[in-house]
């Protein structure tokens, strides 16, 4: 891989997701030099992985795809995938940062044929759907993937299935021998748009996520209703792939739970109340049921709350469930708690319970392999504050969700607002250049 | 001031405060939000008046009568699932003793209520010899439901040693252990504001 | 200029080489689409490949080159060449991927095939470089409207880039609504205390930055022009003006409190009641003491009504939430608490909305002793020491009157946006009709403008929901539908002092991309980059005005002689001035009713004997085309009757390319945009409905035709409709071979 050479009039951008792309291309479109480094293979992000969003029901891969057009028309920013931060030494203005390159094995000269995949036999989880569904060996992530190259999962690398793949490429893409690299680049400001990852919802004991089949996470439910997910865009079932036809929406599994996560990750309640509607347009008789502490409908999204209110087929429960147990005869979920409006204890059976799981910044995981810096200001629950050493030494910023639990149109904003902070910094270092 | 009498209206926080200042992690009642899981927790929650949360809103609302005339602390078994599920971490097995044991003091129980009527042989049984004899304040929580019912259980658990209905022995410093007993009754009467 | 010289490239990799005849591909290049160059390689996208194209270029003087490989989507970059007319003729996605395997289908595989390669030569040859707009722009500062916080953020961080601003004030002080705060929420960890706000040290650093230039107790008087060239008079309220120039525009004109005396059964106008503003002032001068009453009273018990006049499903007040209010009420909670822990605070709530840290705050009142309840009030009245409070607790399930010193309504916040554009344009409708009471109101409804637009579409930004000057998009927070001008803080959307400041640190960077853009002749979003721009033949123009009022952007202005004036700088590119066009006037260098007029043409119509229907689709290039694309991805199948050409947006879809492809034998057309309505995912707002209402009125053409309606549809196509859409392709040939051929084949 050619690596770019960067200087310190470049602005880095970690993370490639909807903040990521958008801190790159605002900073681009304002002329700056940018480099965008995601770690997995593409670029896009949670969003990409959610079917719609509240409260238009459109999709991301709407906006992907201009954010996409707008990444390949645009010279000023050089995308790096498969790589990471290790490390960042220097100051505002002139930081040296080191970057870990993992091979994909699957050179640019890769036309997304798909002769690999259909050579290979060797199955892996799909990442992209959360591993309900496999996928072979020889993969592209998603299909509206960027870079549109195929990736070869390191399993294979060193077996015949990894020859076999090689074999099938027409244009010699595949690459058994690519090696991890490590580069250091030189830039004048870093975005921090590292995301959010789910909560991990086998923490959630009293939820049995992780022995019950019918309880699964909000972002698995995401892929379920994708026509392009593991089910075709059906609700169906994990233990038999009947139809669900009674979810059950548990808000904050995880969050605003000091066993947990202390915030409140502000999307949930909105997305639960959106995958009512993903419930009604599966159309037959399926039945939501929100079991919540507060609605946290937001400004016009409150006008969203009061549509699903009003929906027939919606019924809500103002009650932190205490715990489920599990119907053995038809793997139906119980949910035992009690509705405090009033003090009504329930016991109510549903075919499939969603968690409504939290946002945790993955900046926790750079924090457990030290890999952020010490002067980057964390809060409680670990996003990004910012920069010690105020205004005149910030040239560090936090962008989206990594900064805070944000929805979408929040994180755009953040990340909008990060990059015009990066400009500064290269405009007030070269300014005081200027010989 | 006769303290149960007192009537706070409702919503001040008189009676709140009370609670904060008198009963054992009183101060964390205020710190509920209502969420529900203590009630949902409880395997005892089918028998009772109120729920933790519901009795924390109550404290808040000024209901003082019937917070403590409420069976509902009574009725803990000391599982801890609400304390472990808390969201706010709210040591709520505490609190509903510490409300148990202050409306005791006040003299608020529910009449018959039987968990106060065995904590109250429990607490007598021990502070007159200074450990517990199980069997005498089993056979005395028996045989408060009458004497052929208690007889069946007693020999049915086949569990107790029939010789310690003889008296059974004291700790060796029976009279230092009551006069510590009263001390600290006194100190916590005086905490509480119930004397003095 | 030198003369245009036409090249085509086919790519025989990915299996193409394979199942096409790439041979005969070549001639139809050559001899068909009149290209000058016909070259075939088996790896286009390689390093080779893409060298011979550049060699070409720089050996042959090629200037127009027709790729047939892949999709436009795809090898993107590799096929990226700078100062070439380039148009790619869909082989793989749109042929190889989609038409079902098997000998059996060769036939029709190739003849599709063939007819996207003919396709592409048409269109490349009607193709024209775009050269960027030549009305380049100079001016590169920025105009902020609004002082408060969001203004004078966007001021001073677009200053702090290198901006020259000029900040407009209304009043006589910067601070806004901000500056009425006695504390403010806290923004970082621990969030447990109310801050100071920060605001005069904010207005200090405005007023003392070189490159900010103010303007007080000052409005606008008019805004003209467009970005990169703004005209804006200033009007002091001393009675002079003045003129400046400026590239781009930041509104932040801030909110204005709901009215309390709007909810008199929440005791609004009673002397005992206060909105959170006012409990502000009170605070204020208290100075951290205890806070007393208008009365002089001091304050020992108070109660919060949230969600007062908001959240309201009946009509009457706000439905919206304003989202601050449930952190702003524990923050005034505190202000009792810090002074007195002993004052009672109860918070009335119904759902508490604390998202994030708020969280911590909200423990944190927990913990000084605010009361948090869940309730709804239904009836405050005042009496003769404070207040009673009728509510029902939610939780214990109970009606209760309480009594309080003091009531605080957490009221919403309302857009100051200006002019309601639906409004105005039903009133301005009316007074160009002549109506003279409509134009007494055109001229009132002037005097309540914030911006003063002399725009054709009305002088002020639409608003999207509630008065809120807001972008519809969840992507793209800050697309606005007036280039170059951005609303920033609670005149965009409800929200708290933290949001605003992110907010109008992210409407500054738009501003400053946008003078970018101007002075570079390129498009802001969606078509970002985009150099063509619409070129109109004036001389033959009828004045019909279709493109002035269906302009999405207002870039059209009418002059003098209510010609069409176009203002290149706030055009989107879209083309729907184009599609209006009754006498295709309107066309883009590289997007015109030519360049995809000849496509349609180019296309071979079998005889109706041969039994093969020609199916035109026109896709949308964001959703549909995509969708389509990715159909081929996921190896849908569907018919290879059907040529798919991607357009702008089909706002841009002149009617003349529907009955031209209808006189030449085509036997149905499939028109797919995205979706339509008050939830529309159109970026370039009204594309699908006016390709819907367009159609409608197609209907007297077709009978006129002998045609039946059923020959044009209109569809709606998500991006993620890969799989359904294939099914919509396959249906509609089903039906058009029910229905029969067209019978206009062999005429055109």
């Amino acid at each position: 891989m050619t690596v770019p050479t960067a200087t310190s009039r470049m602005i880095l951008v970690v993370g490639g997701g909807i903040s990521g792309i958008t801190a790159a291309l605002e900073a681009a479109e304002c002329g700056q030099q940018v480099m965008l480094v995601e770690k997995t293979p593409t670029l896009g992000g949670r969003t990409s992985q959610l079917y719609r969003y509240f409260p238009k029901m459109c999709h991301p891969s709407c906006g992907l795809e201009i954010n996409l057009k707008r990444l390949r028309g645009n010279p000023n920013v050089r995308v790096m995938t498969q790589t990471e931060v290790v490390a960042v030494e220097g100051k505002r203005g002139d930081y040296r940062v080191s970057l870990k390159l993992t091979p994909r094995y699957v050179t640019q000269n890769c036309t997304a044929c798909g002769k690999c995949a259909e050579a290979v036999s060797a199955e892996i989880p799909d990442a992209f759907n959360y591993g309900l569904s496999r996928l072979k060996a020889a993969y592209l992530p998603h299909a509206m993937a960027y870079p549109q190259r195929y990736v070869i999962d390191p399993s294979i690398i060193a077996t015949a299935e990894g020859q076999k793949a090689k074999a099938a490429c027409p244009v010699n893409a595949i690459d058994l021998e690519m090696v991890e690299e490590q580069v250091e680049v030189n830039v004048g400001a870093i975005v921090w748009a590292t995301g959010w990852r789910p909560y991990d919802a086998n923490k959630i004991q009293p939820y049995g996520y992780d022995r019950f089949p019918n309880v699964i996470t909000s972002l698995e439910f995401e892929r379920l209703a994708d026509p392009r997910g593991p089910t075709g865009g059906k609700l169906l079932r994990p233990s038999d792939g009947q139809p669900a036809k009674n979810i059950a929406f548990i808000q904050c599994a995880g969050s605003r739970d000091e066993n947990h996560l202390r915030h409140c990750s502000r999307v949930c309640c909105m997305a639960s109340l959106k995958q009512t509607q993903y419930v009604r347009e599966a159309g037959g008789d399926g039945k939501s049921t929100i079991y919540y502490i507060d609605i946290r409908a937001i400004d016009r999204f409150e006008d969203f709350y009061q549509m699903v209110q009003a929906d027939t087929t919606v019924s809500f429960v103002k009650s932190k469930v205490a715990r489920i147990a599990l119907n053995e005869a038809n793997n139906n979920p119980i949910l035992h708690g009690v509705d405090t409006e009033g003090y009504h204890r329930y016991a109510n059976e549903h075919d499939l319970v969603v968690l409504a799981v939290g946002m945790e910044p993955e900046i926790t995981g750079l924090l457990a392999n030290g890999g952020l810096r010490a002067d980057i200001v964390l809060d409680s629950s670990n996003f990004i504050e910012g920069c010690a050493g105020g205004a005149l030494e910030a040239g560090m910023f936090g962008a989206g969700a990594a900064a805070s639990p944000l929805d979408v149109n929040r994180s755009v904003q953040s990340a909008t607002a990060a990059s015009l902070k990066a400009i500064q910094v290269l405009h007030k270092v070269a300014s005081s250049e200027v010989v | 001031m006769a303290t149960n009498l007192q009537t706070p209206a409702p919503y001040h926080n008189n009676f709140l405060r009370e609670v904060e200042e008198r009963v054992e992690e009183g101060e964390w009642v205020k710190m509920c939000m209502q969420c529900g899981v203590c009630a949902g927790s409880c395997p005892f929650g089918p028998h009772w008046e109120h729920s933790p949360q519901k009795i924390f809103m109550m404290i808040r609302a000024g209901k003082r009568e019937e917070v403590l005339t409420s069976d509902a602390m009574w009725m803990c078994t000391s599982c801890y699932n609400c304390v472990v599920r808390c969201p706010r971490q709210l040591p709520i097995t505490h609190i509903m003793h510490g409300l148990a044991s202050y409306a005791h003091r006040l003299g608020l129980v529910p009449k018959g209520q039987p968990t106060h009527e065995f904590a109250t042989m429990f607490w007598n049984n021990l502070a007159k010899k200074g450990r517990v004899n199980e069997l005498k304040l089993t056979l005395a929580l028996y045989f408060k439901d009458g004497l052929v019912a208690g007889i069946k259980t007693v020999v049915l658990a086949k569990r107790l040693n029939p010789m310690e209905i003889f008296g059974g022995h004291a700790i060796k410093d029976l009279k230092g252990f009551q006069a510590i007993i009263a001390k600290a009754r006194e100190i916590e009467d005086k905490k509480q504001g119930l004397t003095g | 200029m030198a003369d245009n010289k036409f090249a085509a490239y086919i790519c025989a990799g990915c299996g193409i080489g394979e199942t096409l005849d790439v041979k005969s591909l070549e001639k139809i290049a050559q001899k068909e689409g009149k290209m000058a160059l016909v070259k075939s390689h088996p790896f286009l996208c390689s390093e080779e490949g893409v060298k011979t194209i550049q060699d070409d270029i720089a050996n042959e003087s090629v200037t127009h080159i027709c790729i047939a490989a892949c999709s436009r989507r795809a090898k993107t970059e590799a096929f990226s060449f700078p100062g070439i007319s380039t148009a790619r003729a869909n082989l793989r996605e749109g042929v190889l991927w989609v038409v079902a395997a098997g000998a059996e289908h060769d036939e029709v595989r190739q003849e599709m095939a063939e007819d996207y390669v003919r396709m592409g030569c048409a269109e490349v040859k009607k193709m024209i470089l775009p050269q960027g707009n030549p009305d380049k722009t100079q001016a590169k500062n920025i105009l902020v409207v609004g002082g408060g916080m969001a203004g004078m953020t966007s001021a001073i961080e677009a200053a702090e880039a290198g901006y020259d601003v000029v900040l407009v004030e209304k009043s006589g002080a910067l601070g806004g609504f901000a500056k009425q705060l006695w504390k403010r929420v806290p923004f970082s960890a621990p969030y447990s205390e109310a801050q100071p706000t920060g605001v005069e040290e904010l207005a200090a650093r405005v007023t003392a930055h070189p490159r900010i230039k103010l303007h007080l107790n000052s409005t606008l008087a008019e805004t003209a022009g467009a970005p990169g060239r703004f005209m804006i008079k200033i009007a002091q309220e001393s009675g002079g003006v003045s003129d400046i120039t400026v590239g781009a525009i930041v509104q932040a004109t801030g909110f204005t409190p709901y009215d309390v005396n709007k909810l008199p059964e929440l005791g609004g106008g009673q002397p005992n009641v206060v909105d959170q503003a006012g409990l502000e002032t009170l605070a204020r001068t208290a100075n951290g003491a205890a806070i007393q009453r208008a009365d002089g009273k001091v304050v020992n018990s108070v109660i919060f009504l949230q969600c007062a006049g908001q959240r309201d499903d009946s009509g009457t007040h706000l439905s919206y939430c304003s989202g601050h209010c449930c952190a702003t009420s524990i923050k005034q909670a505190m202000y009792f608490k810090d002074a007195n822990p002993d004052v009672d605070t109860m918070i009335l709530y119904q759902d508490l909305r604390v998202p994030g840290m708020g969280e911590d705050f909200y423990r944190s009142a927990q913990d000084k002793g605010v009361t948090f309840t869940k309730g709804k009030a239904t009836k405050v009245a005042g009496n003769g020491h404070g207040c009673s409070v009728e509510f029902k607790d939610l939780i214990l399930d109970e009606l209760t009157t309480l009594n309080a010193d003091l009531v605080v309504l957490a009221t919403g916040q309302v857009s100051n946006a200006g002019v309601d554009l639906d409004k105005w344009t039903e009133v301005s409708t009316a007074a160009e009709s002549g109506d003279a009471s409509a134009k007494e109101e055109q001229q009132r409804l002037r005097t309540t403008s914030v911006l003063k637009m002399n725009y054709r579409q009305g002088p002020d930004l639409p608003q999207l929901k509630h008065g809120f000057a807001d972008s519809h998009f969840i992507c793209f927070p800050y697309e606005t539908r007036r280039t170059g001008i951005y609303a920033a803080g609670p005149t965009r959307r409800p929200m708290d002092l933290d949001q605003a400041i992110t907010d109008a640190t992210g409407a500054a960077l738009k501003a400053i991309q946008a003078v970018e853009n101007a002075a570079a002749g390129r498009a802001s979003l969606p078509r970002v980059g985009d150099l063509s721009y619409p070129i109109v033949r004036l001389e033959g123009c009828t004045q019909c005005k279709r493109c002035t009022v269906e302009c999405p952007f207002g870039a059209i202005d009418e002059d003098e002689r209510r010609f069409p004036q176009f203002n290149e700088q706030r055009c989107r590119r879209c083309g729907t001035c184009m599609g209006a066009c009754p006498v295709r006037v309107i066309s883009f260098e590289n997007y015109s009713c030519d360049t995809v007029g000849m496509q349609i043409k180019a296309v071979n119509i079998p005889d109706e004997d041969e039994d093969k229907p020609r199916i035109l689709i026109l896709a949308c290039e964001n959703d549909a085309y995509p969708a389509l694309d990715m159909a081929g991805l996921q190896r849908q199948v569907y018919s290879a009757y059907v040529r798919a050409v991607p357009i702008r947006c089909l706002g841009s879809v002149n009617t003349i390319w529907i009955t031209d492809a209808l006189n030449s034998g085509y036997d149905g057309v499939m028109m797919m945009g995205c979706k339509r309505g008050d939830d529309y995912q159109c970026h370039f707002v009204k594309g699908s409905e006016m390709a819907y209402y367009r159609m409608s009125k197609i209907g007297d053409t077709l009978t006129q035709m002998g045609l039946e309606p059923e020959r044009v549809q209109t569809l709606e196509i998500a991006i993620t409709d890969s799989v359904r859409v294939a099914g919509l392709i396959n249906d509609y040939v089903k039906q058009i071979k029910e229905i029969g051929l067209s019978p206009m084949k062999g005429f055109g």
